[in-house]
This record gives C-alpha cells, sequence and structure tokens, in this order.
C-alpha cells in the first residue's frame, strides 16, 4: 500500500484532529475541568465495591495475577496435550482450547464436508476420547480451563470436558472453567442466514441453565465482544453489542420461568474483550466496561448479589491488528495491547503471538506470548498499585465518554429489536460493513498509520520467522481413531442416550442432561449435532457452517 | 457495454469477512457486478460461476485451507471446460508456499495490507484480456 502523508493543520501541530481509534476526538490537554463533572463515590469507586469503575476485586494484582491463558490447539488431542503441557511448564497458568473449524460446526473426521477443515485453526475434538487424550496428565483440579468452542458445538464440548474432569473423581460442583459457547457474539460476525439462531440460542441458555444448578464453578458462556470487535466496529461498539447480547441470553434464561433468578446465574457468567491498538481507548474501555455491567444489572435486573453485578473478563490482544508484513512487529504491537488489558484489570489474559496473522502459533512464538505476560508481572511493577491510571484527567474523561458512546450504541441496539432483532433484519451485518469500509479508507487516506503496510513498508525483508505446519497425516489419523472409537463403545447405550437426547429436543427440555450421558456413552459431536442443530431450521441450508446433509 | 461480472466467494468454513466485504466494494465501486456467495465449497462456487456466467472468480481465506480448497476448484473448472475464467486468490499464503500459487494456476494473488488501486487495476486488466 502507497504511503500517503496528511497535510499539516493551520496550529502547526501534526494534524487537525486528533482522535481515539474509534475517532472520538482527543484534545490537546486535559485538565481538573475534564473530570469535574464526575462524581468520584457514585461514577469510580474503590475497587471491589460498586460500580466496579477501579477493579473487581479490592486488592487486584496485589493478592492475585491475571491468569495467563494462551489459547491453544493443534492437529490432534495428542499434539495438543503436548502443547499444553509445554506452556504449563512455560509458567502458564491456565489453559484455553482452541477447537478446530470442522468440530466448531459439529463435524466429524470422517464427515466429507471437513475434509479440509481438520486441524485447522484448533484441535479436532469429536468425542470425549479426544478430551480425555487432550487434558491427561495435566493438573486441572487446580488449573482452570476454557473451552472455546462456539455456534453449534457448545453444549456437546463442555459436556466432554464436564465428563472427563468427572471421569476423573472432581465432582461437578468443583470443576472450574468456562464455555465460551457464546452464540450471540457470532451474531456480530456471520451472516445470519447461517445459523439456526433461534435453536443455538436456546442450547446456550440450556447450558447456562443447567450450570447453574449443576456446575457452579464452571462459567457456561463467556461473552465474548471480541470477536465483533474483531469483524469490524469501533471500542465502544464493542460494549454497546456485548451488552445487549448478554442481554439476550440473560432474558432467554428468565423468560423460561423455571425459578431462576439473575443473582442465580448471571455470577457464572464471564466476557471476553478484545485490547486493541489505542492505548488509553482500550484501558477507558474496560474501565467503562465494568461500571456498565454494574448499572445494567441494578437498574434492568434489580440484582442484589454483588457477584452479579462483577463484570469478570479474559482478554485477548487484537489479531486483526496483527500484519502480515514484518511478524516480529507484531510481537511489539501486542505486548503494548496486553499492558493496556494489565492496566484495565484483566482476569485471564491472551497475547497474540508475533506468527498469527500467517499461521497458527508455533511453540517459539507460543512460549514468547507467555513470557511477554511474565515480563509484565515480574519487571514493569505496574501490579503494585490498584487502576493506577484513575485520577489521570485524561484516562477518567475518555472513560465517561466510551461509557456514553456505548449507552448510545446500546440503544440504538435496543431500538433495532435488540442484538437478536438486529442479526435478524441484516442492521447489524450492514452497520458492520459500513465499519470495515471507513476503516478501509482511513488506511488508505493515511489517516491510520499501519506500521510495515500502509507506512514503513519494505517487501524485500524477510520474514525471519518459521512457519507452523498441520500434520499431512492428520486426516487419517483421526479417521482410523473415530472408527475404531465406534466399534469399540457400547452402541446400545450410545443409541438409548441419542434418543434421550431428541426427546428432550423435540420437548423444549433442557438438552444438558441427555447430553452428558450421550457424551459418557462417547456419543460423537456429529451424532449429537444431527439432534440439536442440523433438525433446526436456518434460511441458508446450503452453508458450510449449517451443513444440511445432502446439501453440500 | 456489459457490465464485468465477478464471483466472489470465502473458502470452506475460514470466518474472516473483511477482507472480502472491502473487495466487494471495491469491484462495485469500479463498475462490475458482483456475486457474493459468502462461504462456500468449491463445488457450489464453480456451479455458480457457470450458471452466472462469470468473467472472473475472486476466492480468498485467511486460513491455512485457502490453497487446498483452490486446488479442488481449479481442477473442478478443468473438468467443466472453464478453465478461460480467471481466479483471482486473496488473503494468507504463509510465504514458504507461494510457489504453489502459480502451480495450481491461480492469476494474481492479493495478501492482507494489498494496495486497492493495484487490486481494481487486476480486475480491470483481466477482465480487459477476457474481452480481446
Amino acid at each position: 500500500m502507497k504511503e500517503k502523508k496528511l497535510p499539516k493543520a493551520k496550529s502547526g501541530e501534526r494534524k487537525e484532529i486528533f482522535t481515539t481509534n474509534s475517532e472520538i476526538p482527543v484534545k490537546r490537554l486535559y485538565t481538573p475541568e475534564d473530570t469535574a463533572d464526575i462524581d468520584y463515590d457514585k461514577e469510580i469507586g474503590s475497587p471491589g465495591a460498586e460500580p466496579f469503575t477501579r477493579g473487581i476485586h479490592s486488592s487486584m494484582y496485589r493478592k492475585r495475577l491475571w491468569t495467563i491463558r494462551q489459547f491453544s490447539g493443534l492437529n490432534s488431542a495428542q499434539d495438543t496435550n503436548e502443547r499444553f503441557k509445554l506452556l504449563y511448564k512455560n509458567g502458564s497458568t491456565g489453559f484455553a482450547i482452541a477447537i478446530d473449524n470442522a468440530s466448531m460446526c459439529g463435524f466429524d473426521p470422517t464427515a466429507p464436508e471437513v475434509e479440509i477443515e481438520l486441524g485447522v485453526g484448533g484441535v479436532n475434538v469429536c468425542s470425549l476420547q479426544d478430551m480425555e487424550i487432550m487434558l491427561e496428565g495435566l493438573p486441572i483440579e487446580r488449573v482452570s480451563t476454557a473451552v472455546i468452542q462456539g455456534m453449534n458445538s457448545t453444549c456437546p464440548h463442555t459436556a466432554m470436558y464436564l465428563a472427563m474432569a468427572e471421569n476423573r473423581g472432581i465432582p461437578l460442583n468443583m470443576v472450574n472453567g468456562t464455555s465460551e459457547g457464546d452464540p450471540t457474539s457470532f451474531g456480530g460476525c456471520f451472516d445470519p442466514a447461517t445459523l439456526p439462531v433461534k435453536q443455538i440460542t436456546r442450547l446456550c441458555g440450556d447450558l447456562v441453565e443447567w450450570c447453574a444448578i449443576n456446575a457452579p464453578k464452571w462459567n457456561p458462556v463467556s461473552f465474548t465482544s471480541y470477536n465483533y470487535r474483531e469483524s469490524g466496529v469501533s471500542a465502544y461498539e464493542e460494549l454497546g453489542g456485548l451488552f445487549s447480547s448478554a442481554v439476550m441470553i440473560i432474558d432467554e434464561v428468565l423468560e423460561r420461568d423455571r425459578g431462576l433468578t439473575v443473582d442465580d446465574f448471571v455470577p457464572h457468567l464471564a466476557f471476553h474483550l478484545s485490547s486493541h491498538n489505542d492505548f488509553f481507548e482500550e484501558i477507558a474501555k474496560m474501565r467503562a466496561a465494568r461500571k456498565m455491567w454494574a448499572q445494567l444489572m441494578t437498574e434492568k435486573y434489580n440484582a442484589k448479589n454483588p457477584r452479579t453485578k462483577t463484570l469478570r473478563f479474559h482478554v485477548q490482544t487484537a489479531g486483526s491488528t496483527l500484519t502480515y508484513q514484518q511478524p516480529l512487529n507484531n510481537a511489539i504491537r501486542t505486548s503494548y495491547q496486553a499492558m493496556a488489558a494489565v492496566l484495565g484489570g484483566v482476569q485471564s489474559l491472551h497475547v497474540c503471538s508475533y506468527d498469527e496473522a500467517i499461521c497458527n502459533p508455533t511453540e517459539e512464538s507460543a512460549i514468547l506470548s507467555v513470557r511477554t505476560q511474565q515480563i509484565i508481572q515480574d519487571e514493569t511493577n505496574v501490579t503494585n498499585t490498584v487502576d493506577p491510571l484513575a485520577g489521570s484527567y485524561f484516562v477518567e474523561s475518555l472513560t465517561k465518554n466510551i461509557e456514553e458512546k456505548a449507552w448510545e450504541f446500546f440503544e440504538e441496539l435496543e431500538e433495532q429489536g435488540g442484538w437478536g432483532g438486529a442479526i435478524d433484519s441484516g442492521w447489524l451485518m450492514n452497520h458492520r460493513e459500513n465499519a470495515i469500509c471507513q476503516h478501509e479508507d482511513n488506511l488508505r487516506d493515511g489517516k491510520l498509520r499501519v506500521v510495515g503496510v500502509n507506512c514503513y513498508r519494505d517487501d524485500t525483508i524477510a520474514s525471519g520467522i518459521s512457519y507452523f505446519k498441520t500434520d499431512s497425516n492428520l486426516r487419517d489419523k483421526l479417521k482410523d481413531r473415530l472408527i475404531k472409537l465406534k466399534k469399540e463403545r457400547d452402541n446400545v447405550a450410545v443409541q438409548e442416550a441419542l434418543a434421550e437426547l431428541k426427546e428432550a429436543d423435540d420437548n423444549g427440555d433442557n438438552v444438558m442432561p441427555a447430553t452428558m450421558k450421550a457424551v459418557k456413552a462417547y456419543a460423537t459431536l456429529e451424532e449429537m449435532c444431527d439432534i440439536t442443530v442440523r433438525r433446526h431450521p436456518c434460511k441458508a441450508a446450503d452453508s458450510p457452517f449449517y451443513g444440511m446433509k445432502g446439501a453440500m | 457495454m456489459k457490465k464485468v461480472k465477478v464471483l466472489t466467494a470465502k473458502l470452506g468454513f475460514d470466518i474472516h469477512s473483511r477482507g472480502v466485504t472491502v473487495v466487494n466494494r471495491l469491484l462495485r465501486d469500479t463498475g462490475m457486478e458482483v456475486v457474493y456467495l459468502g462461504n462456500q465449497y468449491p463445488e457450489t462456487i464453480v456451479a455458480a460461476a457457470l450458471d452466472e456466467d462469470v468473467d472472473i472468480i475472486a476466492i480468498g481465506s485467511l486460513s491455512s485451507t485457502g490453497l487446498d480448497y483452490a486446488q479442488k476448484l481449479m481442477n473442478l473448472l478443468k473438468e467443466k471446460n472453464a478453465v478461460d475464467i480467471p481466479v483471482v486468490f486473496g488473503g494468507i499464503v504463509a510465504p514458504d508456499e507461494l510457489d504453489r500459487l502459480e502451480e495450481i494456476g491461480l492469476v494474481s494473488y492479493f495478501p492482507p495490507g494489498s494496495d486497492l488501486d493495484e487490486m481494481a487495476k487486476t480486475f480491470t486488466d483481466l477482465a480487459a484480456q477476457k474481452v480481446s
């Protein structure tokens, strides 16, 4: 891309208008006047107390550091087990399972639909056996795991993890971890016609309901505004979308009227935010997010339990900011993004690896991501005091600014019929596409600069890195193991459990008891998704994501 | 004059659609007609390309599978005697696999961060070559 420089401003400054990444104007100087209308006690307050702007715990990192949780998954369960062991040995304090495209969409390795998608973007997980192999020898009783499934597979993949833990002697009510499984966040990124949105929302609601009673230490959903942000929207739209999608799932559970109140299940819901390039904007966004959630839970749902009002969140540094050109620069980008997440009060963090704009992380790049976090934890001393940027005229003013704009966007979504309505009508997709095109225009006219892409570009420089390659024998290995599993399992028990699952699905009962039973009998992912997903109406039945049999 | 018709699609399951959104707009702004299929398999893409009688196919992926799908698509075009439709590829190809682009028969490749003016020119030139 050709380099373009903006004309100098009349003021003699480098630009006429300075803005954040989300195009919020930024003044030359911030003074006490900019924070004069902020009531410290009501709008900021002490960490660990409402409205939690300064953090969800009173001592934050002085007591407990955030979890180093690198999202990982490659090839087979065995290969991923080795990667987890490597990361754990090097100081990771949490696991996060990246599931491959084939499994995310609810297909087994033998399905022709996913011939090219096995081990792509993660590890293949098609039965309880994969979970057993993947977590073998790892201290899951002490270290929590995030299962990053999505769309079609939230119930079966969660059930596989929980069943694996139970089989290892950990009581269900002690299993610690998170399911990403947020169908709503994908609504921001997907063509809604390609998924049975109503059914996958129901399945997510089933998991929330069932976990609140049976697996209270498991976070059944992590609202992932990360995906929505990555799909092209601004920092404040990320928050508006986050809360709008959370409201959709909360209402789904409340409308069932089966005796659960928000204080019963919302404390178990978690969040997954992005940390993008604009350092102060991201910090302000995370501070605003906590305050907004507390306010939403109090005002909209009359929540009483303080835990219902605390926004606990994981952060992934923004993958979309990584550049294909000069990939080592990405390690520098992600370090700043990680620092912003820490100053924003994150609970769990994935630092993208420098090679992620090209391939899955190699061992070398994955370990550097762990080290990036350890350097912040052990060397920079930013963990010594809680919310060190509070009181900054600029940061407090920006926090308030983002909050106001995020509420405006939230209201706009409400007017569109909420998150679900905005997905269904196509409003959300149009809005996102406009944002993507605006971003591209900003890159083209030089308003936005990306080092190595539209400035300081030099395509003669070799990348200087090695590339991860998927195991070329993976397909055969996975198929063989699955065929063997299907021969050896008790197929009568599998059929009984699947019949129960179909009955629960048809009757509108919670599908989780039957899913747990099916998983424990080694029913496969595809067998379960054929029942819970692919029988349900979807506008674009020929979409690969839906995969109606025969539509290929 | 008849508008140049381009079929665009994402290959397989790769959901990263920011690039294709920008490309679709660029081609429309250049005066071309765009038939966008969203995510699809090579079989569907080739069938649609023939049904719609398109001048150019533009496919993309940010996943490691892009070239495997592209290979499959090119084989299908051969089977259908439709190799005269030029196929442009956008997205991620690891630098050590760039040779495969030509082997597969893709006429042009645009990695992330490509210049849109150059891209528009490539499409215009391909359309002109097809007409001549």
